[in-house]
């Protein structure tokens, strides 16, 4: 077997070549090569935001690049479309499961090419089962094809994406994070599936946050950074931490200036916090004046621990105290009674009216304060919104354009104008600078470490580590729904991060 | 153990609560009156939702893309006077005789049809949007057809297509029932039909697996303008002329009869027997009422409860399995 | 299990509906001591289909019918067809089914309800239109308004107060219409008795306030006397009024038809000097009594009229 694999695996099936691609004020990729044999399994891992997935999307014909060459099978190709890209063999599995789920087994596998009958358009159902079966079976997946999707398990609908992959005789197959939702011993059934595809001579991509997935499953790993090729090499010659320093391997600038705030008197406890899988337990303390940052891959329950403190998600199991006394927050308005603000993830879904102006954005949440019997007193949310324009430097013709009009950074000057205008003592950010650019960030960074001067307490959630490391007083670390690494601003590094966030280590 | 069988029943109930609430309509009412349950009764019943059923089949096809048709009314009424203009000489000055003027009203209903789909599919307007737009032209031009009074007068063959009878079976009936059989056939054995299906359960899924997303929404608002124009033409027949002022609530009660079969509002599921039994448990429920000599203000709020009931009901049942 | 719960409540709760909806079933006593003038063997069913029960004027009919039924002690059944066609089809089908023993109809359309009425015919059940009439169909009998005997009436009052002389000007309904037609034939034929009385403008305003105010307006122009005007309609009149009052001509007679509440509302403050009422109970009355009287093998008229009523400052409601 070992030498089968050997054989097959010299032959080059695909070779990317000086790929590149940029979006308004980003370049994605710079210049990007990437080679994949014929049946080899093949690592891709980098940061958020390092261009992994771009790279896929290009490769998958979502995206058009802007420069560079794909040559698959030796031939060069300009991969049109997704259609495309499967017909040509390449298929993806996505993080977001995409079979349809009002549809049968057998009815997605087969989706858009339904073997027809006597008459062009009826469907032979029968042929299609039957085809569908052979697929399922390739895979050693026991699965009657006439069952409905909803009736399955996650793993299970992943098994009819890959079956259904097959079914364009896929030969490249890109895996975005499938283990994902996946547990322990569905990952397991997985990598057996991904060695059997290997054998049979299939090559996949495999993209995982999670360094012991893809040293236990990868043959080979490419590492990208800031949308720029690191290194490539077998597995089998480099260590964790070498791959872990390739990812993140980044000089801290001087962007983040901190002034250090004395600790103070504990704010916000939260005791055991349990909900599901997202949260297995967690407890930490913020004190006044403190920035503590909330570090861990995406998905490792970060925003979870955020919303459940904010009263956005009914928790399981757990306790919260303000200011030592046990608190029960059963909705956001309660969070907000109890001086907590929290700004949202997706600023344009969660937190921003775009179709209203700057000044009711920003006075909304306290409308209350501004208003007699209920009216709205535009004077006073006029004279509100004017002292935070001036005060955070919000860059706007008037405070009547329309939140939609303004810029990234700008807009997340508005929300966290909000929160402010409310006076809180707990401040929740979540990516406050997520997509803004790099002088709005240090502004922002600047009335962070202004409020923590005021004594407000602040937790704030980053993918971002130079951010965390250059912003944060503590540093915690999240791992599939635990707090996993504890580090003062001192002790931090970012491979000690990296390394705890990947699940790479106990403890800091 | 008992569990399972709690899961069991949980599936039956899912699967079937609609025939259920027909069942339990039929019994309730042939307890309360004796003349429910006859023979002529029943036909009926049928011949009185046949209508509806008609555009509910049309409704169901497009809702199944996760779109919606509001015009199916005003488009059947539309139609209904055009064919009457058609087969009597009014308006047009021509007489066509009853099946040329059938066969041009049909062609006239997918057009309309036809027209919302590019709208919808091309122009991006939500289908709520063009439709309800299409629902004021339809209403618009009947009225300026036909002055706003009724055009009377239909040949004899006409009146039969919602008047006559085979065999003592209402010819509206044999229509409904050949339309749904076709349109069973169509959404569960053609390719076209899956394709509605994935379209409902995720339009982009279905687009990267290579279906004609658009021409597959375009044939779906074809099939309800074409249905719209067979239930206009059952209507004019049943009323012996074509009466520009009826129609106001089949738009509404096409749609609640797919919503109370089960057919999602976001696209997907359901099914056109279950439309169709929706829609009869609509007409029952008016016909047994009637029957028991429930006053007509009164009818509207039980008419409302049931609806709220059923339509509970099925999202109870159905809410868990996610 | 708690949909269940809920579906056998929701389904309680709407049989609890139906059945305290439905009325009260008559026990089939065969004592029957009710003070009906004509003894019946089996208690009589009618039903009575109206084209709306959103306007007034229908809600009184059916409650004459209903007292006339009670009185009768006979079982009515009413239905709203809700001024649609195919409702009404619906609702006379089910009446066939319960197998009543007469329909009275109150068409929604004349030749829309046709079919239906054939079915009835079919069913041998007989029918009887009330206030508009049908284009087919075998009918018993129909009981409506005698628009003629109101344009009579009309015509004596503008003549008695006109003290027999004096210029006078009639406003039309909608040409070809049977109450603008008959309305105008009972207040022409009066007019013909008095020589004195001249016509000086007999013109159409369709019914419509607007058209009547129009109308009249070129009318003022035209006629530098009028004494007296008699129009088919309230709103008609109405509109002729606010033209006469925004002319500043006085002394003009307003006869309306109809007895609308503006109209009354217009008699009670002297502007309108009259109208002609239609009586809508007694229209419902005389419906039900024509049919038990025929389903009790007496004869009947095939045209039934229901006497009007002149509204004026002294009776005025």
């Amino acid at each position: 077997m070992a030498e089968e694999k050997k054989i097959t695996t010299d032959e080059i099936l695909l070779e990317m070549k000086g790929i590149s691609k940029s979006f308004p004020g980003v370049q994605a990729l710079k210049n990007v090569d990437f080679v994949l044999r014929r049946g080899e399994i093949h690592g891709l891992v980098g940061e958020n935001g390092a261009g992994k997935t771009t790279l896929m999307r290009i490769l998958t014909g979502v995206l058009p690049k802007d420069s560079g060459t794909i040559i698959l099978k030796g031939k060069p190709v300009h991969i049109e479309n997704p259609r495309h890209a499967q017909l040509l063999g390449i298929s993806v599995i996505h993080q977001e499961l995409s079979v349809l789920p009002n549809l049968t087994v057998g009815q997605n596998i087969m989706l858009g090419r339904e073997p027809r009958s006597f008459l062009p358009f009826l469907v032979d159902w029968k042929k299609l089962y039957r085809a569908s079966l052979e697929h399922l079976q390739r895979l050693n997946v026991d699965i009657d094809p006439r069952t409905p999707i909803s009736e399955l398990s996650v793993a299970q609908r992943q098994m009819v994406e890959i079956a259904r992959a097959l079914s364009f005789k896929a030969d490249i197959i890109v895996m975005d994070e499938p283990t994902s939702a996946l547990t322990e011993k569905e990952i397991e059934s997985l990598f057996s599936l991904m060695r059997s595809l290997r054998e049979q001579g299939i090559s996949i991509i495999f993209i995982s946050h999670k360094l012991e997935e893809i040293f236990s499953i990868v043959d080979r790993v490419t590492v990208l950074r800031d949308g720029a090729l690191v290194g490539s090499m077998p597995i089998s010659e480099v260590k964790t931490e070498e791959v872990v320093k390739m990812m993140v391997g980044r000089e801290l600038g001087e962007m983040f200036p901190k002034d250090s705030v004395p600790q103070k008197e504990v704010v916000l406890s939260v005791r055991n916090l349990k909900r599901g899988k997202e949260l297995r337990g967690v407890s930490f303390d913020l004190r006044r004046g403190e920035i503590l940052g909330l570090a861990g891959l995406v998905g490792s329950g970060r925003t979870f621990v955020a919303r459940a403190i904010f009263g956005a998600d009914p928790l399981e199991e757990g306790e919260i105290l303000i200011e030592g006394k046990k608190v029960h927050i059963g909705s956001p308005q309660e969070a907000i009674s109890l001086g907590i603000g929290f700004l949202p993830e997706d600023r344009k879904a969660q937190g921003l009216f775009l179709g209203l102006p700057l000044s009711h954005n920003i006075g909304i949440t306290g409308l209350k304060r501004l208003s007699l019997f209920g009216v709205v007193i535009f004077r006073k949310l006029k004279e509100l919104a004017l002292n935070f324009v001036n005060k955070l430097r919000i860059r706007t013709p008037n405070i009547s354009q329309l939140v939609r009009n303004l810029s990234g950074g700008t807009q997340q000057k508005v929300i966290l104008a909000r929160w402010l205008s409310l006076k809180p003592r707990i401040l929740i950010l979540d990516e406050p600078t997520r997509g803004i650019d790099v002088g709005a960030k240090a502004e922002i960074h600047a009335i962070m470490s202004e409020l923590a001067k005021e004594g407000v307490a602040i937790l704030m959630i980053s993918s971002e580590l130079p951010e965390v490391l250059g912003v944060s007083d503590r540093i915690l670390v999240m791992h599939e729904g635990r707090i996993v690494g504890e580090f003062t601003r001192e002790e931090a590094t970012q491979d000690r991060i990296m390394l705890c966030a990947t699940g790479g280590a106990n403890n800091g | 153990m008992a569990k399972e069988m709690r899961i069991e029943g949980r599936e039956l109930l899912r699967k079937s609560s609609v025939y259920l609430i027909l069942i339990l309509l039929l019994l309730t009412f042939s307890i309360l009156s004796p003349r429910f349950l006859t023979a002529s009764n029943l036909i009926n019943v049928l011949l009185q939702t046949s209508i509806v059923a008609m555009l509910a089949i049309g409704q169901t096809v497009v809702m199944l893309t996760a779109g919606i048709d509001l015009s199916v009314g005003m488009v059947g009424i539309l139609c209904g006077a055009i064919a009457a203009g058609l087969a009597t000489g009014y308006g047009f000055g021509l007489n066509l005789g009853t099946v040329p003027a059938f066969l041009l009203t049909l062609i006239l209903g997918s057009v309309i049809g036809g027209v919302s789909g590019l709208l919808i599919v091309f122009g991006n307007l939500p289908p709520f949007v063009a439709t309800l737009a299409m629902m004021a032209v339809a209403r618009g031009l009947t009225l300026v057809f036909t002055q706003g009074k009724p055009i009377a007068g239909l040949p004899e063959d006409f009146v039969f297509v919602g008047s006559g009878s085979v065999l003592g079976i209402p010819f509206p009936v044999i229509l409904l029932f050949v339309a749904v059989v076709l349109a069973y056939l169509l959404l569960a054995r053609t390719a076209f039909g899956l394709h509605i299906y994935a379209i409902g359960g995720n339009k982009e899924m279905a687009r990267l697996a290579g279906v004609n997303v658009r021409r597959v929404e375009l044939g779906a608002y074809i099939i309800s303008g074409l249905t719209a124009a067979f239930a206009g033409l059952i209507l004019t027949g049943r009323l012996a002329s074509a009466q520009p002022n009826v129609g106001a609530e089949l738009n509404l009660e096409s749609i609640a009869a797919c919503v109370l079969g089960g057919t999602s509002l976001f696209g997907g599921t359901g099914n056109v027997l279950k439309t169709i039994v929706g829609a009869l448990i609509m007409g029952t429920l008016a016909n047994g009422m009637n029957l028991l000599g429930i006053p007509s203000y009164p009818q509207l709020v039980i008419k409302g409860l049931v609806f709220i009931a059923a339509v509970t009901l099925d999202i109870l049942s159905t809410r868990k399995r996610a | 299990m708690k949909k269940f719960l809920i579906l056998a409540l929701s389904l309680v709760l709407i049989g609890g509906l139906l059945a305290s909806c439905a009325p009260s079933q008559p026990s089939p006593s065969p004592t029957t001591t009710s003070p009906s003038p004509t003894p019946t063997a089996k208690k009589i069913t009618l039903g009575l289909v109206l084209s709306t029960l959103n306007n007034p004027f229908f809600v009184t009919l059916r409650d004459g019918a209903q007292a006339e039924a009670n009185k009768l002690g006979v079982t009515l059944i009413v239905m709203d067809s809700q001024n649609d066609s195919a409702k009404e089809a619906s609702n006379i089908e089910d009446l066939i089914s319960r197998k009543v023993d007469a329909i009275l109809v109150n068409p929604t359309d004349a030749d829309a309800v046709v079919p239906s009425i054939k079915k009835a015919n079919d069913a041998k059940i007989p029918v009887f239109t009330i206030d508009r009439g049908a284009n087919g169909g075998v009918i018993v009998s129909h009981i409506a308004s005698d628009n003629v005997a109101g344009g009579k009436m009309a015509g004596e009052y503008l003549a008695k107060a006109l003290n027999g002389k004096g210029k006078v000007v009639e406003l039309e309904g909608i040409a070809g219409t049977s109450a603008a037609r008959d309305r105008g034939q009972g207040f022409n034929e009066v007019m013909k008795n008095y020589p004195d009385i001249q016509i000086v403008a007999r013109q159409t305003a369709d019914f419509d306030r607007a058209k009547g105010l129009s109308v009249f307006e070129n009318i003022l122009t035209a006629q530098p006397e009028i004494n007296g005007v008699f129009a088919h309609n309230d709103e008609m009149v109405l509109g002729a009024i606010q033209a006469a009052e925004a002319a500043g001509r006085t002394g003009i007679i307003f006869v309306g038809f109809d007895a609308i509440d503006d109209a009354i509302k217009a008699v009670k403050d002297g502007k309108l000097a009259a109208t002609v009422q239609q009586q809508p109970a007694l229209m419902g009355q005389l419906g039900v009594q024509t049919a038990v009287d025929y389903l009790n093998g007496k004869t009947v008229e095939k045209y039934i009229p229901v006497p009007l009523k002149l509204i004026t400052k002294e009776n005025a409601p």
